[in-house]
């Protein structure tokens, strides 16, 4: 009896619904006005869900609930026994994704680090975009652990995205941790937005940020997380582009990517317009030279290297789509010359990953994903080599001094 | 905003509807959905809504004149200044640059080398529709059809009614003005089934016939130059069924929303492949434009009281109207002057055609339709020439991609279009069975909704 009566007042929606009186009926205005705030429910609650069996790599995961100011979320361990590439996702290409077990580590500052790296001496301080991060691969794979497994010193991850990346970031960052060493890598992915001086309304932005208690910056990123992403949408568009796959409907995303054959016969994905863009980029040398500044102040060295796109590299090898004929120097080339007449030390990733290119891909081997913008484990060891070799240093001594003066590094290219 | 938005869905919809039913006043329920309205169209640019306010005043203006005065001249003077005003507002906006091209180019072809500047101009979304209804009700304002409104906010919800705002249909003052006069005594639970009802069978319309048409056709014809003569017909044909659903979907969702808050708006759409002729094909199709340009430019003109040559003409002045109202373009034009060839061949040989069986007429209506829409579709006239190229002569080529789900659009949407009732003939009261079936559908909508961006509707450009 008490269980009917419940019933009834559970499905007595009149307060909703214009039949106040009624009992609901299985009619279009009770129906449909249920569904939708069903939908919406289900919308909220699933916000409160973790995110990682959402996404299909760890970057989409762990920038969700970031706390302002911080690269990723604090203390998390994300792993993916099946994720795959950017580039896959964005052209909703699924025949092309390259699979891979991906592990991803954040310390209690929000950076790519094991958290056992910050009682630990550190001997350099790696900083940049994805490519320092090491999207893609796992934490064993990434620049800094190689760079750590090559000369035994240890390098800190600061890697972030494009725009977290100022002086006063990497010099907070130094002050936080028991330094050995002066040095700061910074990478600069060539299809990175170019770096610029911040507006002095994201200076104070950023200051507040600083500033605010951990706990109000855990839940304000928690809270923006909740806005921001709804795995609903997610599972709404998996479901939608599963559809759009070029025989149910037109793949509407395809546009996004180029689908390149090379010379072996293998596809390679590039970024759509990648191979035409000109790469004439306002580069302004006043962030390089305010952050090479800012860093000497705190006694510390910059580095900066140059990680060239990956159709800058494989463009000799790409047969089809026929590469497009272009200059051979652009404003990358020009970009180092004028860092290097700044004063700043660059070393340029390009001409030793061309050589490797050539001769991994005898063996097809990449340096590259296939699906990705981004290096692979392999790219990243040979990054790794050539910054050791410019940063030659004993491992009892590591970080003392920093960088072996400029003009004797041996390689394929141009001296550095 | 878009009514398949879940913006609109989840957050202006519940908001208009608790609040409009919690007001009880006449005056308070205009406020109101004057307020709705212009928060609705401000979605899309809030700076224009200064435009519509500036119209609306205008028109209020003119009735309140029309009101007051009788003698003809005064009166002549409430109803042109108003109309010339809003008229160079619409083809100032709509047409200025149309005109500046053409003008150039008729200067560059002509070895001239004067150019005028082009303007950078934004198309007030819905311009083509409000100043239509300001229009209306200030020419039967001036016939005396209707009283012209002492109350600014009823005149003003009536512009601005957001069901109807941005697509139509053009409601006449005199078509809505009893709903309005009676809209502190409407019943909520009156039009609630049946308002979801419509609402959610324009949604179904639009959502997964127009958009899932649309999906496979648009890359299509973006490459029509490469298309066979079998993907011509079928994006064309694809075309003609994604306009209709696209703003027959509109359609019916205004008038579902419509009846939600006690307004009864007019069919828009009476089952228009079902015309046996051409011109029974514009008294079904977009029937409040047709009527509008049958009422206040055709009889007019002299309508077909005079000599066949004479009707011929106002014909044909009234179709490349109609025609333009869609857009500032020569396709558009063209479109129009077939359509004026199509219903003057159509007075010549009705008696002959009206002996052929009834599938033919409506075969051949259609299929004379459809040749239009290759026209209307195109981008320009180049392009209407190729796809008509393409439909008429061989051409061997590769099949679009989406083909299959196109041919079983085609039938899904011939068999709703040329053998179900319309919305307008249905009775709204479904068995649990269909209720369940709409409710499933409405849940695919929800995730097209969800998992991709909402198509605009056709006729948010004009």
């Amino acid at each position: 009896m008490e269980t009917a009566k419940t019933h009834r007042s559970i499905w007595r929606l009149g307060h909703i619904f214009p039949h106040r009186t009624q009992p609901l009926r299985w009619q279009l205005g009770t129906v449909i006005p249920s569904l939708l705030a069903t939908v919406a429910l289900v919308g909220i609650l699933v916000r409160f869900m973790p995110i990682d069996p959402f996404t299909f790599r760890a970057w989409e995961a762990l920038t969700r609930d970031r706390p302002p100011g911080m690269a990723f979320a604090p203390n998390h361990r994300y792993y993916n026994a099946r994720a795959s590439g950017d580039l896959a996702a964005f052209g909703n290409l699924p025949s092309l994704r390259q699979y891979r077990p991906e592990q991803f580590t954040t310390d209690a500052f929000g950076f790519r680090n094991p958290p056992s790296l910050l009682t630990e001496e550190v001997s350099a301080i790696l900083a940049g975009d994805s490519f320092a991060v090491g999207s893609g691969i796992s934490d064993d794979e990434t620049l800094s652990s190689q760079l750590r497994a090559l000369t035994g010193c240890i390098v800190y991850n600061a890697g972030s995205e494009v725009g977290h990346i100022m002086p006063d970031d990497i010099v907070n960052v130094a002050h936080r941790l028991k330094m050995r060493g002066r040095l700061v890598i910074r990478i600069v992915a060539e299809l990175a937005p170019p770096a610029a001086n911040p507006s002095p309304l994201a200076s104070r932005v950023r200051a507040l940020e600083a500033r605010m208690p951990a706990g109000i910056r855990g839940l304000a990123g928690r809270l923006k997380g909740l806005i921001d992403v709804s795995p609903l949408q997610i599972v709404s568009t998996r479901a939608w582009k599963a559809l759009e796959d070029d025989r149910i409907l037109p793949n509407k995303y395809a546009a996004r990517v180029v689908k390149a054959t090379l010379a072996n016969g293998d596809v390679m994905l590039f970024q759509a317009r990648e191979d035409r863009a000109d790469h004439q980029r306002g580069i302004s040398l006043d962030y390089w030279r305010w952050l090479r500044d800012d860093l000497q102040r705190a006694q510390l060295d910059l580095l900066v290297v140059l990680a060239p796109s990956k159709y800058r590299v494989y463009r000799p090898f790409v047969v089809d789509p026929r590469p497009v004929r272009r200059e051979p120097d652009d404003s990358w080339v020009q970009f180092a010359a004028d860092l290097r007449a700044a004063g700043v030390s660059v070393l340029d990733l390009t001409p030793f990953l061309s050589v490797e290119v050539a001769r991994s891909l005898e063996h097809g081997e990449y340096l590259y994903w296939l699906d990705d913008v981004h290096w692979n484990a392999h790219g990243v060891a040979v990054a790794a080599a050539v910054i050791q070799d410019r940063w030659r240093v004993p491992a009892s001594s590591c970080g003392l001094p920093a960088l072996r003066q400029g003009g004797s590094l041996r390689g394929p290219g141009p001296q550095q | 905003m878009l009514f398949n938005s879940l913006g609109f869905l989840y957050g202006f919809l519940p908001i208009a509807y608790l609040v409009f039913w919690r007001l009880s006043g006449k005056t308070s329920r205009y406020v109101w959905l004057a307020i709705s309205g212009y928060v609705f169209y401000s979605f899309w640019d809030y700076r224009f809504c200064a435009l519509m306010l500036f119209s609306t005043g205008v028109s209020y203006l003119a009735g309140l004149g029309l009101l007051r005065w009788q003698d003809p001249a005064r009166r002549r003077l409430c109803v042109v200044v108003p109309i010339v005003t809003d008229l160079a507002l619409l083809g100032f906006f709509k047409y200025a640059n149309f005109v500046v091209a053409n003008i150039n180019g008729v200067s560059s072809w002509s070895g001239g080398r004067a150019a005028l500047p082009v303007l950078d101009i934004v198309l007030p979304i819905g311009i083509s529709f409000y100043t239509f209804h300001t229009i209306t009700y200030m020419i039967d304002a001036y016939r005396r059809d209707i009283t012209p409104t002492t109350n600014f906010f009823k005149f003003a919800a009536y512009v601005s009614l957001f069901s109807q705002l941005v697509a139509g249909p053009i409601v006449r003052f005199r078509q809505i003005q009893e709903d309005f006069e009676n809209i502190d005594r409407a019943d909520r639970t009156a039009g609630w089934d049946k308002g979801w009802s419509f609402f959610v069978i324009g949604m179904l319309e639009k959502v997964l016939i127009a958009d899932t048409i649309a999906a496979v056709i648009d890359p299509a014809l973006a490459r029509y130059a490469q298309l066979s003569t079998v993907g011509a017909w079928l994006c064309v044909v694809g075309f003609a069924y994604q306009v209709y659903f696209d703003f027959a979907g509109y359609s019916d969702m205004a008038v579902g929303l419509g009846y939600m808050f006690g307004l009864r708006l007019p069919q828009n759409f009476n089952s228009p492949y079902k015309a046996t002729d051409i011109a029974d094909m514009w008294r079904r199709w977009h029937i409040s434009l047709s009527s509008f340009f049958r009422d206040y430019v055709y009889i007019p003109l002299g309508g077909s009281r005079g000599s066949g040559l004479l009707t011929a003409r106002n014909l044909m002045i009234t179709m490349v109207l109609v025609g333009l109202w869609h857009g500032a373009s020569w396709t558009y034009v063209v479109f129009g002057a077939y359509q004026g060839l199509l219903l003057i061949l159509n007075r010549m040989i009705r008696g002959v055609w009206g002996r052929l069986p009834l599938w033919t007429r409506r075969l051949g209506t259609f299929g004379l339709w459809v040749i239009g829409c290759a026209i209307f579709r195109a981008s320009g006239v180049g392009m209407a020439g190729t796809l008509l190229g393409k439909m008429f002569t061989w051409h061997p080529g590769a099949t679009i991609v989406g083909e299959g789900t196109l041919l079983a659009m085609l039938v899904l949407s011939a068999a709703l279009t040329h053998w179900t009732l319309n919305t307008f003939e249905l009775r709204h009261r479904w068995s649990p069975a269909w209720v369940t079936g709409f409710a499933v559908a409405f849940g695919f909508c929800l995730i097209a909704l969800y998992g991709s961006r909402p198509a605009p509707y056709i006729y948010f450009q004009f």
